[in-house]
Order: C-alpha cells, then sequence, then structure tokens
C-alpha cells in the first residue's frame, strides 16, 4: 500500500449530487487497478466536477475550461508509461472543448475521458448545457433550447473512439466497472456518466434516469459498429443504455509516432545536431 | 563590395527554389548574402521576386539598387525597372517585352528555348540562373554541384538535362557580348557558411535546446518551422503534431510541459489571439513554455505574406491577469540561435511562457552564418532547467512554495509518494485552491518576484553599436538590425555622417534604471525610434515602464520592410532641416 491516497479535501458538492458518488467510483476504480496518487496523470476541467481537484489527489492539471482534453493529449506525449485521466463535464467537454473532443476521438489517443453529463451547467448556476434535450428551459434559455443536444456516443463511436462506454451516477458499481475497463483498454475510452444535478436540473433526476435508463445484457456484442450505433441512438426516445456501448481493438496515437519508445520524458537528450546543420551549407 | 541579384516570374514558376540556390552560390563562393522574397498569399499566378544582396562583408539587408535584374516574364520588368539604373543589367526575353529604358541587356530567349528543348516553365530557372551565375563570374562546378544535390533524388537523367540547360544559358551570355564581371568570382578557401532563414535558425536551435514536443497549427510567417521540424523528427525523436487549432497546440503543449518535457508551440498573431488564455494558464500554473510568434501585418488575416513588427504590444499584454512573461526579440539568424535556446533555459529557469518575437522579415529572409560558429554555439550549450527536479529536496513537497527569488522546485510528475497540481485556479503553497487574501497576496507577490530576478540575472541590456560620440541616435529592436547597421555604414560611407545604433533583444520587462542611465547619457542628441509597425509601440513600451520618450520616429507599416536608403535619406532631410 502506498503511503500517499486518493483522498483529498472533503468535497464542497451540494448534498445529493451525483458527483459524490462518480468520485468514489473513480478513486475505488484506481485503488483496485494497484494505482496510487503519484503514478496516474489527471486533467481537471473547469466546473464542478473539474472542482474534484482538490478532492482527488494524483499529478494533476487544473486547467483551463474546455481545454481538458487537449492538455491531456501532452501528457501522455510526455509520459505514455502512465494512465492519463480526463474529468470534467459536458459544458466544458462537449461544448466549449467540443472541437478537442473530435479530434482527439480521431486520433485514438490513449486517454480516459470521464464526463459528468448532467445536462445542465451547475457551478455557473443552471445554463444549458449541450447534452440538454430541445426545448430545455434554463437561465440562457428562458423559451427552451432551440438546439437539438449533442450525442457524444454517437460521435465518440463514428469519429475513432475505441471504448465507449455509459454510466449512472446513481450505480457507483457500474461505475468502477467502467472506469477500471476503461482505463485499462489502450486508446481512446469515453465513460459518459449520466448525473442528476439536484440543484438545478429538476427534470433529469435520478427517478428520471431510474425509470429511462438500462443495463446492457451480457448477450450485448460492444464490437458490433452497427449495433453499437443504434443502442446510442436511443437518447432520442429518451432511453438509455449503460454499459460498453462499443469497443475495438486499434493502435493507440502515441504507438504510432514511430520515434517514441521510451517515455519522451525519460529518453536521453539527442545530440548529433551536424547532419542537420549541414542541410543548409 | 555589394551587389543585388533578383529574379521575378509568376508564383508557381520555382523562383523561391533558384534564389535559394542562387544565394546557396555565392555563400559557397565565400561571400554573404542576405535574401529576401516578395510573394502574395497565393499557390498560383501572382508575382514572385527573390532578390539577393551579395557582398564580401557580412550584410544583413536587402539594398534599393538592382545591379541585375532576371525577368521571367514582363511582370518582373514593370515592377521592378524603377530600381535599375544605366549601369544595371538586365536579363531578359526580347520576345517577351521590348526595354524602354537605359540598361545593359542581356537577352535570352525563353520562349524560343521552352518551345525548342519542350520543357516546362520551371526547367527556364536553369537556363536563367546558369546565365546569372556565368554572368557574374561564378564558378561552374560550383554551380553544377548544387544542380546535383537539388535534383540528385530525380536520377542522372534529370541532373544531365539541367546541366545542359545550363550550357545554354552560359551560350547566350557569350553570345550577349557583354563583358562578365567578377562578382561571384570563387575565392580561396572559402569559409563553410550557412544560408538559413530565422524560422529554419529557431527550428535547428530547438533541437540542442532539447525541445522533445513542438506543436503548431499552419499560419504564415511561422508554418514553415513545423514543416521543418516534422521532417526532422525521425531522426532526432522531437514529437512534432499539428493539432485541431491553436488552443489545442498550446494546451496539448502545457500538458507535456507539464509532464517533464521541453515543449514550444509557433504561430502568428491570430493564432496567438488564440493561444492567450493557455499563457494566462501557464502565468499562474507556472508551467514552461517557448511561444515562437513570427509576426506579419493585421489586425485579423491582414496580409499574411508580408512583414510588420505589430504584435508587440499584444505581446507584452498577451494573457489576462498579472503574471510574469518574457519577451525576446533576436535581430537576425545568430542571435535567434542564441536567444532559441536562451529562451528554453529562461522558461524552465522562471516556470512561466517566453515569447520569441520574430517577423516574416526575420522568419523568412536568408541570413549567412558561419557554420563553425553555430557548431560552437550547439556543443557548448548545456541546458538549464533551473529548479525542476526529479526528486523533491523537501518533503512535504510544496509546488507552490513561497521563496526568495519567487522560484519555487518544480518536481516533474512520478515521482513515487508526492503529486501536486498545477492549478490555474489561485493556489496554496501546497497547489490546492484557495480564496484566502492573505495566500492570494503571497502568490501574487511570488509570481511577481521571477520578473524581478529575471532582471537581475538573466536581462540584458541592449547593444550599442557604431560610434558612441555621434549625434544621430538610431533605437530599435527585433529583425530591424541589419537595416539599421547598412543605413549607418552608407552614412558613413557615402555621406560621412557617423550614427549609432541601441538595439533592443530583450523587450520585456525592462530594467527601469538600467534604461534611464543608457538614455539619460544620450540627452542633446538625435534620437531616432524606429519601427516597423504605425503606432510605434516599443516607443510606447519605452515609455511607459522607463519613461523614455522620443520625438523622432521613422515609422513604415505598407507591409514592406523599412529598406536602409529609407533611413539615410530620412536622417539626411531632418539634417537639412537643421
Amino acid at each position: 500500500m502506498s503511503n500517499v491516497q486518493f483522498d483529498g479535501y472533503t468535497p464542497t458538492w451540494c448534498p445529493g449530487c451525483g458527483d459524490w458518488g462518480i468520485r468514489v467510483g473513480i478513486k475505488t476504480a484506481l485503488n483496485q487497478l494497484g494505482l496510487d496518487p503519484s503514478k496516474v496523470l489527471i486533467s481537471f476541467d473547469i466546473g464542478c466536477s473539474g472542482n474534484m481537484n482538490d478532492f482527488l489527489n494524483g499529478y494533476a492539471m487544473h486547467g483551463l475550461h474546455g481545454r481538458a482534453i487537449a492538455s491531456a493529449i501532452g501528457m501522455k506525449v510526455a509520459r505514455h508509461d502512465l494512465p492519463v485521466i480526463v474529468i470534467g463535464g459536458d459544458g466544458g467537454l462537449y461544448g466549449e472543448g467540443g472541437n478537442h473532443f473530435l479530434h482527439a476521438l480521431r486520433g485514438n489517443h490513449d486517454i480516459t475521458v470521464i464526463v459528468h453529463d448532467n445536462m445542465v451547467y451547475g457551478l455557473t448556476t443552471g445554463q444549458v448545457a449541450p447534452t440538454a434535450s430541445k426545448g430545455y428551459k434554463s437561465k440562457s434559455t428562458p423559451k427552451g433550447i432551440i438546439e437539438e443536444p449533442v450525442n457524444p456516443i454517437v460521435m465518440a463511436i463514428t469519429q475513432g473512439a475505441t471504448f465507449v462506454s455509459q454510466g449512472f451516477a446513481g450505480d457507483a458499481r457500474l461505475t468502477v466497472d467502467l472506469i477500471k475497463q476503461a482505463v485499462t483498454h489502450k486508446g481512446f475510452s469515453l465513460v459518459n456518466i449520466l448525473q442528476p444535478c439536484v440543484t438545478f436540473n429538476k427534470i433529469n433526476t435520478y427517478q428520471y434516469y431510474l425509470q429511462r435508463a438500462y443495463k446492457l445484457d451480457e448477450s450485448y456484442d460492444p464490437y458490433n459498429l452497427t449495433l453499437a450505433v443504434e443502442k446510442s441512438l436511443e437518447v432520442q426516445d429518451e432511453k438509455f443504455p449503460l454499459g460498453v456501448i462499443y469497443k475495438k481493438e486499434k493502435n493507440p496515437y502515441h504507438e504510432q509516432i514511430v520515434q517514441l519508445k521510451e517515455p519522451l520524458a525519460k529518453r536521453d537528450r539527442f545530440t548529433k545536431f551536424e547532419s542537420l546543420i549541414s542541410e543548409f551549407e | 563590395m555589394r551587389f543585388n541579384f533578383l529574379i521575378g516570374g509568376e508564383a508557381g514558376f520555382g523562383i523561391m527554389t533558384s534564389g535559394l540556390v542562387f544565394s546557396k552560390i555565392a555563400t559557397r563562393s565565400g561571400y554573404f548574402i542576405f535574401d529576401y522574397a516578395e510573394y502574395p498569399s497565393l499557390i498560383r499566378g501572382g508575382h514572385n521576386a527573390y532578390e539577393v544582396a551579395v557582398s564580401d562583408t557580412p550584410i544583413s539587408a536587402t539594398i534599393q539598387n538592382i545591379d541585375l535584374l532576371v525577368c521571367l516574364n514582363k511582370e518582373t520588368f514593370d515592377k521592378h525597372k524603377h530600381r535599375l539604373n544605366k549601369n544595371s543589367f538586365l536579363i531578359y526575353d526580347p520576345d517577351q517585352f521590348q526595354v524602354d529604358i537605359e540598361v545593359i541587356k542581356i537577352e535570352i530567349p525563353f520562349t524560343q528555348i521552352k518551345n525548342q528543348e519542350k520543357i516546362q516553365q520551371q526547367m527556364l530557372n536553369s537556363v536563367a540562373l546558369a546565365a546569372s551565375v556565368s554572368f557574374l563570374g561564378g564558378d561552374s562546378k560550383i554551380y553544377d554541384g548544387l544542380v546535383r544535390e537539388q535534383f540528385n533524388n530525380k536520377g542522372e537523367d534529370v541532373v544531365s538535362f539541367n546541366l545542359k540547360l545550363a550550357d545554354i544559358g552560359r551560350e547566350y551570355v557569350e553570345k550577349s557580348g557583354v563583358s562578365k564581371l567578377s562578382v561571384l568570382n570563387l575565392k580561396e578557401n572559402p569559409e563553410k557558411k550557412l544560408v538559413m532563414t530565422g524560422n529554419e535558425v529557431f527550428s535547428l536551435a530547438t533541437v540542442p535546446a532539447d525541445c522533445r514536443h513542438y506543436a503548431s497549427y499552419p499560419m504564415t510567417p511561422a508554418s514553415s518551422v513545423l514543416g521543418t521540424l516534422a521532417s526532422w523528427q525521425y531522426q532526432n525523436g522531437m514529437v512534432v503534431r499539428h493539432p485541431e487549432d491553436e488552443i489545442s497546440v498550446i494546451n496539448s503543449a502545457l500538458g507535456s510541459s507539464f509532464a517533464g518535457v521541453r515543449s514550444a508551440v509557433g504561430t502568428s498573431g491570430g493564432g496567438f489571439a488564440l493561444m492567450v488564455e493557455a499563457l494566462s494558464y501557464a502565468g499562474i500554473a507556472e508551467i514552461p513554455i517557448v511561444v515562437f510568434l513570427s509576426m506579419r501585418p493585421g489586425p485579423a488575416t491582414g496580409m499574411p505574406t508580408w512583414t510588420e513588427q505589430g504584435d508587440l504590444l499584444f505581446a507584452v499584454n498577451s494573457g489576462h491577469g498579472e503574471f510574469p512573461k518574457i519577451i525576446l526579440a533576436p535581430g537576425d539568424a545568430l542571435e535567434m540561435a542564441q536567444l532559441t535556446l536562451e529562451a528554453f533555459d529562461i522558461a524552465d529557469i522562471y516556470q512561466t511562457p517566453v515569447i520569441i518575437l520574430s517577423d516574416k522579415l526575420l522568419s523568412e529572409s536568408h541570413y549567412t552564418l558561419f557554420k563553425k560558429e553555430i557548431e560552437r554555439l550547439f556543443e557548448e550549450y548545456k541546458p538549464k532547467r533551473g529548479k525542476i527536479v526529479q526528486n523533491p529536496s523537501f518533503s512535504p513537497y510544496l509546488r507552490y512554495k513561497i521563496e526568495p527569488d519567487g522560484i519555487s522546485e518544480m518536481l516533474l510528475p512520478g515521482h513515487e509518494g508526492e503529486y501536486y497540481q498545477a492549478n490555474s485556479y489561485e493556489h496554496l503553497e501546497d497547489s490546492h485552491t484557495t480564496e484566502d487574501d492573505q495566500e492570494r497576496k503571497k502568490q501574487v507577490e511570488k509570481r511577481n518576484k521571477k520578473h524581478l530576478t529575471y532582471l537581475e540575472s538573466n536581462f540584458k541590456k541592449p547593444k550599442i553599436y557604431g560610434d558612441h560620440n555621434s549625434e544621430i541616435v538610431f533605437v530599435s529592436w527585433g529583425s530591424m538590425k541589419g537595416t539599421l547597421l547598412e543605413a549607418m555604414s552608407c552614412l558613413n560611407t557615402d555621406h560621412q555622417i557617423d550614427s549609432y545604433m541601441v538595439h533592443f533583444t530583450h523587450l520585456y520587462p525592462l530594467d527601469e534604471d538600467l534604461i534611464q542611465s543608457i538614455f539619460s547619457d544620450l540627452k542633446g542628441k538625435r534620437l531616432i525610434l524606429i519601427e516597423n509597425n504605425s503606432h510605434g509601440q516599443f516607443g510606447q513600451l519605452l515609455r511607459q515602464l522607463t519613461g523614455v520618450d522620443f520625438k523622432e520616429k521613422l515609422l513604415k507599416y505598407d507591409g514592406r520592410p523599412i529598406f536602409y536608403h529609407e533611413i539615410v535619406e530620412y536622417v539626411l532631410a531632418g539634417n537639412k532641416g537643421k
């Protein structure tokens, strides 16, 4: 047992917030994988979920809103020997950082992206998030949001992610299981966690999800792309499959950087400048 | 000896390649060059002009007069004939246009040759270039050697065909009856030189600097760094990436820097605008990062392929909130090499962003460097990482420990038994978020202290060039250096006017006392601020930080560099007025 523990400060989240359970899920999963805070790189986004920076220990960046995936990619470039985990919300990772999400999928970067999907901006007191259903009324959309919700699951499946899963903040055991699988998976892994915001979202509550979410059973084949896309579209009928929706074996980004053998931060300094200099004679 | 060669033609004709070959012929023959290319933001069509100033002493400026103009089309002649005089030489195709001014003509029927030899337009460059080199007294072996290097990978047939085309060019020079010059006569045992753009020097210097991750989104005039480093990465092990946007560029570079590798990004003004939020993050989280910022005329998309020093104050004020940043602006290729190495050290030592300011003129013009000097610089260089450590020197480890010099120990992630955050929120010494007033104050003062430590330890005062007793003093920064040196030499030689220059490379922060003392010694002299922008931005910065004010300013903001004759004319006009 290491002398450093994942537990940081006592969280400041609202009582009943799904973040509590997700944090326990992450911590438990990492412990069960035999990791400790000095063996993991974490990139926290900004928001209620990103505030886990002070409640979950690790070598971490608590960077800019929307940019946690970009920073995580850089971490992995330097230290591909360490697991890299992104923790953020739907606003940061699918909204402000949507472009980074899309392109990180394409790269199949070997990072685990854990998204707290509560369809609302909590820390800024309740504006609409990009995952909210059309018509959702919020402080920034008094007559209801005009745009259709983003579908991160179908995006991830079709744009290159190799591990796409969905959890529910009310199911801690599932969260632990998905995070363990995601962190050990080689390549881009998404754990989208449906999570009620007890303070600002009065529609997508625990009851709402308990009625509409269901676990994929053992007969489900996550390697079947067509089936996975079908499952990911069920959200349109307010049905939420939980579990590993899609999986694929594929070389992650860093394994395709041919010059990257030992971790970039650990290799010796290159000193044979002569041939490069001579190009300019 | 100063000789100015210009070759021009339609974009896509291969003018850029020919110009560079000419520059290399000159340096391999023992001379110094400075070249400058003008091209529009187009891939085909439009006009390309490549001029090479050749000299037997170092030169880093373009020359107004053209001594030999090579026209691959009529537009080249029309656009540049005002820079010719009756002693200038003109290589042109009489079938393309009539020459209506007095010059010394060398006729080469390019169109006819193209049809006879059934060659593509680009291959006429071989004819024109060989003719030029032969006319200027260049050694044909040096020319042929470069042809071999250029076309070797295309096979012996292509090489010998281009050598045949070269002979055709040379024959027309003989036929013209114009006596050859000795401009490119081969010197004995010429010292090995390098012909490099500012961008190439920056790229090259990142290798000894041990930069291991370079991320960039293409943007003229910084783009060529990305291409150069990308092509080398399999050889030197650097990871070179082209992410989806500049925001991802810098945030991923910060990720790798946090995780332990020297990292850099490159861009121009518009891309830098997208990076500045992350620059601010690097400031508070104290993550080293080197930003290569090559300026072009803005605002917005501006004039992508032209030059301006218009982003200085933007760089100085970049990023929200107050945090230390350091700005360096090399004056020429050698300083680019030195300051690039220095930038990576300073970024690590102060754990904060360092911006290297270049511009199109410095980034894309070729300069002459002594190969030995660069080799020595790189061999002697040892990265200095300051307080970046693999093992903490105290326990419990505190990432943002208050230290008298403002610099805390930065433990590289992965060390067993420790952890911390690079926190963009204000934080305690142990890196946890805080909103406590006293802790906030301590951290602000700690970060501010870095600037003071830098001014004491790494700031370099401006360099002085020329005669200290002169009454005329030029004040400038960055890429203006070469032009001013040439202007000073011309004023001295042609007009018997002494002058000297105060040239800044370490632009921000500035040591107030030191700068004030330099300028108080200059009271009563004619001080002229020279900048390639319209606001006199460095003048504003100097006034803001040191109280130094300028009455005379020579500012140019038409997208072109300041030419040295413009400075000379300005000085002469001012002297007359006295």
